[in-house]
């Protein structure tokens, strides 16, 4: 089904997860565009994780996520990562005993081979550092290269939009900034980036739009560039 | 108990559903006693085998039901008893034993058996545990068929035969019926006692077990040998039934049969397991085209009760726990009774931690750590995910040995790794994840925070000696009261896993409480709660805090943070990024980048 | 007596390797220890006496239908008594409904095959002596085995999937990876090497329901102390296990034999619960 120009690429209306009987997110609505890149703000434990394992079928949710014209809110994380909507989970999570090139392709499981090697290949492309190391097992890189690695993976599907959580947790800001960077890339390209982060600064100096998301609910939506965003976030964080 | 809820009218309660529970038992009782007069020695020999039964599986009721210890193997308990007795008894290894005294000897060595098979459950996990009982068993039946001068290897060996007053016939019969009554009183008076809720919690909550002060290594070593005394005992009786035994006669098979009577029974009940253990025993002989598949029904009924009814047969029978709760549950708290639930000695003590680094693999969990926590104060703990604050309160709290740096309370060192030894220095803490136990009551799960102070040992739980009576009634009585303290006393005989999440985290501070704190770890107790339910909590803190007790709040909720806490202390990758007031913090520019920021 | 030792021993081993194998593989795909690993073992067995000897299928139909039979019985394993209780692995069911399932299977066994030991038909005439087949037939088994696992790990995309799910499950299912599928077929395919262990061994274990509980011990000693997950400390631990079974068996009788096995079994994982080979993981709270 052909996406109208009107129609956002995710939409998401009354979003409620948690775990087990720990209600973290409740009624959650929010949208992303195609090719803008949006930041999800928040104080720690406001859910922000939560929110994007629920989109991708990591957690059980109830409420409608619609991606691309289509419904996927019962879709399991395969069905979202097929239908173009990868997450990248946090903490730099990349199979350690297999080497960079492997790790890559397993982000490509099920394509066809011819495909699959050359979307590898342009993955790597982003990523020169970890491309010299491709036949290195991946529990000999560095903190910031299996970083970029797991940005590397979920990059292999060519994706209409891609979830970052975290991905400059623990790295040096130097390799932050790299790692942000190819996020830059991929708006131009076209893919819309879901972007959790820490460092608020660099956040909205990369995102066309931000929600903060505080208790549990999004408590604030705004363009990035308005004035005075970060002393509204902080209000907004405390209620 | 002046002003606690009327007392009178749960006593009587109490005492209605004592009786209510007893009739069962007085109706089996009463079969039991009259059945000789059938004059049918046929069911005779099949109530014998049932009694025998219920010896051996009413002590691994305690081990698998209560402990959640999965011996699959328990059968070599009755081989070693019946070998161990019948060749005392015929004198193959040393001159001959009265039965009686061989019997003794049986149950004896089939406790030190149970020891040594127990043993690996204290550093094992489950499926290494239930591996090693299953080794024991094939193992124990290879000794029995090889070492043929004394168990007369395949040919076997004849069994004792019991002189006045327990002669073979109906003599035996009440033998065996007075031996099952005695074990079935013991472990009913052990179940009902903290050790009992101490195996509980040891199976659905280890580390909140631990924090409260229970020994797992102590309590286990004494239900196992408890435990493999009644099935030696047993063994003895088996071998004097059955008057000639093989190690065929001793066929994993019944393994399964007194496993699966106790999972059907349901865990933590013991009239469920000993009407498994009769029905199981019985109905082969009912049903006689059955025999050759009773092992097959037993094993398909075992998997339809762990995939459908993992609680087993009592859980579906528990309709008390069916009526529905009131809806608009309200939880309100009593400050003003901490004065009798804490020591308000004007004791001030302060809890340090210096230097404290902790790795884990590559990574750095805490990196140099200072803190100091003292009493009377609400200190808070906030920092960033991974920033190392729960890693800080396991540290505190015993469960992590770092590796450099100390704990220090009042200038004496904590010892590192052993997390059941803090209970002793008052030290009581909270989870992140309400740690309990789903299936006993609200007040049972409060009154496991007490287990320490009780002072009846574990036979004397066993033999209802007086002083497990005066335990039960002050542990009683304690948690009322801390349950009050923290406003759930109207859900006190509520099964905990019926309770809503909010409720968890008062019910797992009124455990806390039961330790008489000194100080009190809370690793994000308001998580999940309501605004108006975050406000009473943070009024019953300041309260525990001003009675005296030294508090760590370590808390997402930057609000209540700043509203209660006397100091606040900041951490970042392990480290203290800023220490000082609230208002210090609050406009610490570094601060809110790295906490407040994403 | 020495060769005799020898070829024995390490003969058992390779069946004792095989069956660690076939815990391994169901292991790595979920975490679970399965009971269903001495069962197959016995099966492969039973089943081989059952189709080549009484039905007299020719040798590779039986061996090849053994197989199949031990793959259904892994996807079954699976389908029936892993996935139900996965979601809530901390509260160990496993162990429940992999024991009942295969007392089930042995239980049936016993009825319509038989409780007593039955002889297994030689397959290739060769021997006696240390070339007998019952000898190398399971040696055989296990270096085939081991050869193709590494084959299928280093050279397939879908065994990489088999190793990124036992590495982290989690971080696989984030990718997309099917996961239930890839479970699917490790069971499957212990299904094959535990029924293939069976086959192989019956002319010296004979066809017998009681190889069940000896295998599932026997078979579980050299992962332990291996370290879970290792197939090359299984063939390790399972070969020396052997060896020393029957050595002891010889030199000082049948109960030093069992007794000293269970010993050392025992105070190897008090002394290191992670196995010999295994690394200590930090206990999380």
């Amino acid at each position: 089904m052909p996406t109208s120009a009107a129609e956002p690429l995710l939409e998401v209306r009354g979003l409620t997860a948690g775990y087990g009987k720990i209600g973290v997110l409740e009624g959650i609505d929010f949208r992303i565009d195609a090719g803008e890149i949006v930041a999800l703000l928040g104080p720690n434990g406001a859910g922000k994780s939560t929110l994007l394992k629920a989109i991708s079928g990591l957690l059980p949710r109830s409420g409608t996520i619609r991606f691309a014209g289509q419904d996927i809110s019962r879709a399991s994380p395969g069905d979202t990562v097929r239908a173009g909507l990868v997450h990248v989970v946090e903490g730099h999570r990349v199979f350690t005993q297999l080497n960079v090139i492997d790790n890559l392709m397993l982000a490509g499981y099920g394509l066809p081979r011819d495909r699959l090697s050359v979307q590898v290949e342009e993955a790597l492309s982003f990523f020169p550092e970890i491309a010299e190391k491709r036949n290195d097992r991946a529990v000999t890189l560095s903190g910031g290269q299996q970083q970029m690695l797991a940005v590397a993976q979920g990059l292999v599907r060519r994706p209409r939009l891609l979830m970052l959580d975290e991905p400059s947790a623990g790295l040096s800001p130097v390799l932050v900034d790299r790692v942000l960077a190819a996020a830059a890339r991929l708006r131009e390209s076209g893919t819309a980036v879901l972007l959790v982060e820490q460092l608020i600064e660099k956040a909205l100096k990369l995102a066309d739009r931000v929600y903060a998301l505080a208790r549990g609910s999004i408590v604030l939506e705004a363009r990035a560039d308005e004035a005075d965003l970060p002393n509204r976030l902080e209000r907004a964080y405390f209620g | 108990m002046s002003d606690a809820a009327s007392p009178a009218q749960p006593a009587r309660a109490s005492a209605l559903a004592r009786i209510e529970g007893a009739l069962p038992w007085i109706a089996l009782g009463l079969v039991g006693l009259l059945l000789p007069l059938l004059g049918d020695s046929y069911i005779g020999v099949i109530a014998q085998r049932a009694y025998i039964y219920w010896i051996l599986s009413a002590g691994l009721n305690l081990v698998v039901g209560y402990a959640g210890q999965i011996a699959i193997g328990w059968v070599a308990m009755l081989t070693i008893g019946a070998y161990t007795t019948a060749a005392l008894t015929a004198g193959t290894a040393t001159a001959p034993w009265h039965p009686y005294l061989a019997l003794a000897a049986g149950g004896v060595v089939g406790a030190l058996a149970g020891v040594v098979v127990g043993l690996p459950a204290l550093r094992l996990r489950t499926f290494y545990f239930a591996m090693t009982t299953l080794g024991f068993a094939t193992i124990v039946t290879q000794v029995a068929l090889a070492w043929k001068d004394v168990t007369g290897g395949g040919v076997g060996t004849p069994g004792p035969v019991f002189p006045w007053p327990f002669e073979p016939g109906w003599g035996f019969y009440y033998f065996c019926f007075l031996l099952a009554a005695i074990a079935t009183w013991m472990t009913a008076n052990l179940a009902a006692s903290r050790f009992g809720r101490a195996l509980v919690a040891i199976r659905d909550a280890e580390v909140a077990a631990e924090a409260s002060g229970i020994a797992k290594p102590k309590l286990l070593i004494a239900v196992f040998l408890f435990a493999g005394a009644l099935g030696g005992v047993a063994g003895g009786l088996f071998a004097s039934l059955q008057s000639y035994i093989t190690p065929d006669a001793f066929t994993f098979e019944m393994s399964v049969l007194f496993f699966i009577a106790i999972l059907i029974g349901g865990r933590g009940s013991i009239l469920g397991p000993a009407l498994g253990t009769i029905i199981l025993t019985a109905l082969p002989e009912f049903a006689a085209p059955l025999v050759q598949w009773s092992t097959f029904l037993y094993a398909t009924l075992l998997l339809v009760i762990v995939l459908v009814i993992p609680g087993g047969i009592a859980d579906l029978l528990d309709y008390k726990n069916r009526r529905p709760l009131k809806q608009h549950r309200e939880i309100a708290p009593r400050p003003e009774l901490l004065s009798r639930v804490l020591d308000t000695s004007s004791d001030r003590n302060v809890l340090s931690l210096s230097n404290i680094a902790l790795h884990f693999g590559g990574v750095k969990a805490i990196d140099g750590l200072d803190l100091e926590i003292r009493s009377g104060q609400v200190h808070g703990l906030i920092g960033p995910n991974g920033s190392g604050k729960t890693t800080t309160l396991n540290v505190i709290s015993g469960y992590y040995a770092p590796r450099t740096g100390q704990a220090q309370l009042n200038g004496t060192a904590l010892p590192f790794d052993a997390p059941h030894a803090r209970a002793a220095h008052r030290i009581a803490r909270t989870f992140q994840t309400p740690r309990m136990i789903g299936g006993a009551s609200v007040l049972d799960n409060v009154m496991i925070g007490g287990t320490t102070q009780g002072r009846g040992t574990f036979v004397e739980s066993l033999l209802l000696l007086p002083r497990r009576h005066s335990d039960e009634a002050h542990l009683r009585d304690a948690a009322m009261l801390a349950l009050q303290t923290v406003g759930l006393e109207s859900l006190a005989s509520v099964r905990a896993d019926r309770l809503q999440h909010s409720e968890l985290r008062f019910m797992e501070i009124a455990r806390a409480l039961m330790l008489r704190p000194a100080f009190l770890l809370l690793d994000e107790p308001a998580a999940g709660l309501s605004a108006e339910e975050i406000r009473r909590l943070g009024a019953l803190i300041v309260a525990i805090s001003r009675a005296g007790v030294g508090v760590l709040l370590v808390e997402h909720h930057a609000d209540l943070i700043f509203d209660i806490c006397d100091r606040v202390t900041v951490l970042n990758l392990g480290k203290v990024l800023a220490a000082g007031t609230p208002d210090e913090i609050r406009s610490h520019r570094e601060v809110v980048n790295a906490y407040l920021g994403g | 007596m020495f060769a005799s030792i020898v070829s024995y021993g390490l003969a058992v081993g390779a069946v004792y390797a095989l069956i660690g194998i076939t815990y391994n593989v169901m292991f790595s795909a979920s975490r679970v220890f399965s009971f269903t690993a001495g069962m197959l073992g016995m099966l492969g067995g039973v089943l081989g006496a059952l189709f080549i000897g009484k039905m007299g299928m020719p040798v590779i139909v039986g061996f090849v239908l053994v197989l199949a039979c031990g793959a259904v019985l892994g996807l079954i394993t699976e389908i029936l008594t892993v996935r139900p209780v996965l979601k809530s692995i901390e509260q160990h069911l496993y162990v429940l409904s992999t024991l009942a399932f295969a007392l089930m299977i042995q239980q049936l066994t016993a009825i319509e095959w038989s409780t007593e030991p039955q002889p297994f038909p030689r397959l290739i005439p060769i021997g006696p002596g240390w070339l007998d087949q019952q000898f190398w037939l399971p040696m055989l088994a296990c270096a085939a085995t081991i050869l193709g696992l590494e084959l299928l790990y280093r050279k397939t995309l879908i065994g990489r999937a088999f190793l990124a799910i036992a590495e982290d499950s989690y971080a696989a299912r984030a990718l997309g990876l099917p996961e239930t599928r890839l479970r699917l077929a490790s069971y499957a395919l212990a299904g094959v090497i535990g029924a293939l262990a069976g086959f192989t061994g019956a002319e010296m274990l004979l066809a017998f329901i009681g190889n069940q509980a000896i295998l599932n011990f026997y078979g579980f000693v050299p992962v332990a102390l291996g370290g879970m997950g290792s197939n090359r400390g299984a063939v390790v631990g399972g070969l020396a296990l052997g060896l020393f079974q029957q050595a002891a068996n010889y030199f000082f009788g049948g109960i030093f034999a069992a007794v000293a096995v269970f010993v050392v079994f025992i105070v190897v994982l008090l002394l290191r619960p992670e196995g010999l080979a295994g690394a200590a993981s930090a206990r999380r709270v």
